[in-house]
């Protein structure tokens, strides 16, 4: 069992804060993680513990114990000297170690270190009896969000997808049906996969919003996708076809003669799929290159190009 | 958070509501007079809640047990929490336009 935290690490207090730095200092730290303030499915977790900690440090009677005892004080029985529970929880551990067993009691029952902390407190919302929680029935589990990012090509294709989130009880591996087509920022809803109820209450559900990363060669904007064509010069002036590579595949471009840089070819139809509509269209934008060093036939070339042709660029700008 | 005044309307009793929350029915009453929840009338002047305001009951019982609200800052706080939602999905929506 995973060693657990000091409730009073877990809400940033000295032992010897009062009761209004214990609630300033739980009501600060609600705000940041309670599950309808924060929709991170790891806040869930750290609200739990905030929460407990809190429960128990709020009411003088529960502290007394906590402190005379630690995480152990619900099993102990309230005549109990602290000082000679310590000293037989430290003979215990010397006799499991083969030291002697100088002891005056057992405290049979009083290690209480496999107790499932649900069943302690995974009532809070329902059982509990301070702040207003007296009386409140099962109650179910807040919505979660979380970001999932996927690569241009998921989102043009689908396909399944796992991935791993924090919980209150350890991260768990969720698989979920990216549709072909996902744009960014849509939510993808996975029904009672979000925060836990409790008392058998119905999780919340767990909405991911899809953020497309960024990607070498396309840039989508909306379900448009543009990408960058190279053309050589004389490729840009005589008109070709040239393929180009789409996320659904390679296709063809034709190129009108007399094609400068920073013209936009479209391929209607070429971008992201629309499972509701059209899809969008792809943009082909010409970027025209020249070779960083000519061979000589290459030089000869464009040196007699240039005697000849009289097109000059920057007249009539 | 509003309480319209219908005719007819399809919906939880105030009973059945309160059976699926564990709030008590005088309670389910208070909140929809707040307008921490919606609600409407049938033509008799029987509240009906919609089912989507369980989702809304069970923020209120987690509100309250984590901050110890009082009802009416409840209400407060649901509608600001609803125009937090609103706003951030409208920024989405802008950025993908």
């Amino acid at each position: 069992m995973a060693e657990r935290r000091d409730f009073y690490e877990i809400l940033g207090v000295s032992r010897d804060a009062t009761p209004e730095d214990i609630q300033r200092a739980y009501r600060k730290l609600a705000r940041t993680y309670h599950p309808d303030m924060n929709k991170d499915p790891a806040a869930e977790g750290k609200f739990k513990e905030i929460a407990e900690a809190y429960d128990v440090l709020s009411d003088p009677t529960t502290r007394k114990k906590y402190d005379a005892f630690g995480h152990d004080f619900r099993g102990v029985p309230d005549d109990v000297d602290p000082e000679m529970y310590r000293r037989a929880r430290a003979g215990g551990a010397r006799r499991q170690a083969g030291g002697p067993a100088n002891v005056e009691y057992e405290f049979s029952g009083a290690d209480f270190g496999d107790v499932d902390i649900e069943d302690l407190f995974g009532d809070f919302f329902g059982r509990g009896t301070r702040g207003g929680r007296r009386g409140w029935g099962p109650i179910a589990g807040a919505d979660q969000e979380a970001e999932l990012e996927v690569t241009v090509e998921e989102a043009y294709h689908g396909g399944k997808r796992s991935f791993t989130i924090p919980g209150p009880s350890g991260p768990r591996t969720i698989e979920v049906n990216i549709p072909a087509g996902v744009a960014d920022g849509q939510r993808i809803r996975l029904a009672g996969q979000g925060g836990q109820g409790t008392s058998g209450a119905a999780a919340g559900d767990l909405y991911l919003v899809v953020r497309l990363a960024r990607h070498p060669r396309y840039r989508v904007d909306g379900r448009n996708i543009a990408v960058e064509l190279r053309l050589t010069p004389w490729e840009a002036a005589l008109g070709a076809s040239v393929a180009v590579d789409t996320p659904g595949g390679e296709a063809k471009v034709r190129v009108r003669p007399g094609t400068s840089s920073g013209k936009r070819l479209r391929l209607k139809g070429r971008g992201m799929p629309n499972p509701r509509g059209t899809p969008g269209d792809l943009y082909a934008e010409v970027r025209i290159m020249v070779p960083e060093s000519l061979a000589d036939d290459e030089r000869r070339l464009f040196e007699e190009l240039a005697r000849v042709s009289n097109f000059d660029p920057r007249s009539g700008r | 958070m509003t309480t319209a005044l219908v005719v007819s309307s399809p919906g939880l009793t105030v009973d059945a509501f309160s059976k699926a929350t564990g709030l008590h029915p005088d309670l389910v009453k208070r909140l929809v007079a707040l307008g921490a929840l919606d609600a409407c009338r049938t033509a008799a002047g029987e509240l009906r809640l919609p089912p989507a305001q369980l989702a809304a009951a069970a923020r209120i019982q987690r509100l309250r047990a984590g901050f110890g609200l009082n009802y009416a800052a409840l209400a407060l706080v649901m509608d600001l929490l609803d125009q937090i939602e609103r706003l951030r999905g409208e920024r989405q929506w802008t950025r993908i336009a």
